[in-house]
């Protein structure tokens, strides 16, 4: 399946930016996750769809995932 | 009624159709309070001041201290030492006599925001840490009140407006807060210093536009901000159903503070 992944701030650093990506069916998050070696304790927000997701949620066919590290300075 | 002089300070607010007579009259009308006076809080201070915004709260517990004034623009090298707020409404007032600016210098908890915040009609956070984004966000979800999310890191910023009831609300996205062992602080990441201008001017931005009834609000996207890449970016974000503050079975019904999120850009007191 096609999964479109965005990454955000410091995230894109030694990545990308966007890009769409497959992945068998069925695909979870964490997966994705460990793939591209992010740490989960560096996540501020996860998406899919626009939509807050955890690391366990499976994704299908054309989604979009995108992936914020914690920004809260001020 | 505005004065002779009141037309020639906002005259090209006034000449403006989204704005004219009425709408400057809006702002001074209006209320809005910042909670943070640091580097997001600073630029959004002056420029609400300068705009003829009448009453302006600013929150901050914190004294100037010399590594705040590469970025913290509202205060100057003479001010280190002085209440945040103190030296922020020094220069808000300086720049427009015509503002009331009450300055709150305190941290907010759950104790005391809901108080505050009732006084006004739009919010902005400007904080640096993740206890205090999430309380705003509660308190103001529960009070209905408008306002603006922002954040900071590095060379990267984040913001989105919250119209409670209407539109996608912090926890929406994320739904509790990071540990605290996790968060990285601008002591230990560093920001650059022009990053909080540039967010800190579209949360000025929107509070005016708020007011005035004019334009768009950055509801329902996040808008982030790379300094380095130069890009602005904006992520479409819908109403989670199972937020925890705004969703359809609530769990956080009242305020509390969220004790295990530090202070992320302030370590340096800690």
């Amino acid at each position: 399946m096609q999964i479109t992944v965005k990454l955000f701030a410091t995230f894109r650093e030694g990545r990308f930016s966007v890009e769409g990506r497959e992945y068998p069916e069925g695909t979870r998050i964490a997966v994705i996750l460990s793939e591209l070696n992010i740490p989960e304790q560096q996540i501020g927000m996860i998406m899919v769809n626009a939509r807050h997701a955890e690391p366990d949620q499976e994704l299908h066919d054309g989604d979009t995932l995108a992936i914020f590290p914690l920004v809260g300075g001020g | 009624m505005l004065t002779e002089e009141q037309i020639e300070r906002y005259s090209r607010h006034i000449i403006l159709k989204e704005v004219g007579g009425k709408g400057q009259k809006k702002l001074f009308d209006g209320k809005v309070l910042i909670i943070g006076a640091g580097g997001l809080g600073s630029p959004i201070a002056l420029y609400l001041a300068a705009a003829g915004v009448g009453t302006i709260g600013i929150a901050d517990a914190d004294v100037v201290d010399l590594s705040n004034l590469q970025r913290q623009i509202a205060h100057h090298t003479k001010d280190i030492g002085v209440p945040k707020v103190e030296s922020a409404r020094e220069k808000m007032v300086a720049m427009n006599p015509d503002v009331t600016v009450k300055t709150y210098q305190e941290w907010i908890s759950a104790s005391n925001i809901a108080q505050i915040v009732a006084d006004y009609d739009f919010v902005i956070d400007g904080t640096d840490n993740f206890a205090a984004k999430f309380l705003i966000n509660d308190a103001c979800v529960l009070a209905g009140k408008p306002y603006s999310h922002g954040g900071i890191l590095q060379f990267d910023g984040q913001t989105m407006t919250i119209k409670p009831g209407e539109s996608p609300c912090y926890r929406c996205l994320f739904p509790a807060p990071p540990p605290k062992d996790a968060i990285p602080s601008c002591s230990q990441a560093g920001v650059i210093g022009v990053l909080p201008g540039v967010l800190g001017t579209i949360q000025a931005t929107e509070a005016i536009k708020f007011l005035l009834g004019k334009g768009d609000l950055l509801t329902g996207r996040l808008l982030t901000y790379s300094a380095l890449r130069m890009k602005f970016r904006e992520v479409p974000v819908k109403k989670s159903p199972k937020c925890p503050v705004c969703g359809e079975n609530p769990t956080i019904t009242e305020l509390v503070d969220e004790l295990d999120a530090l202070n992320v850009c302030d370590l340096e007191k800690a």
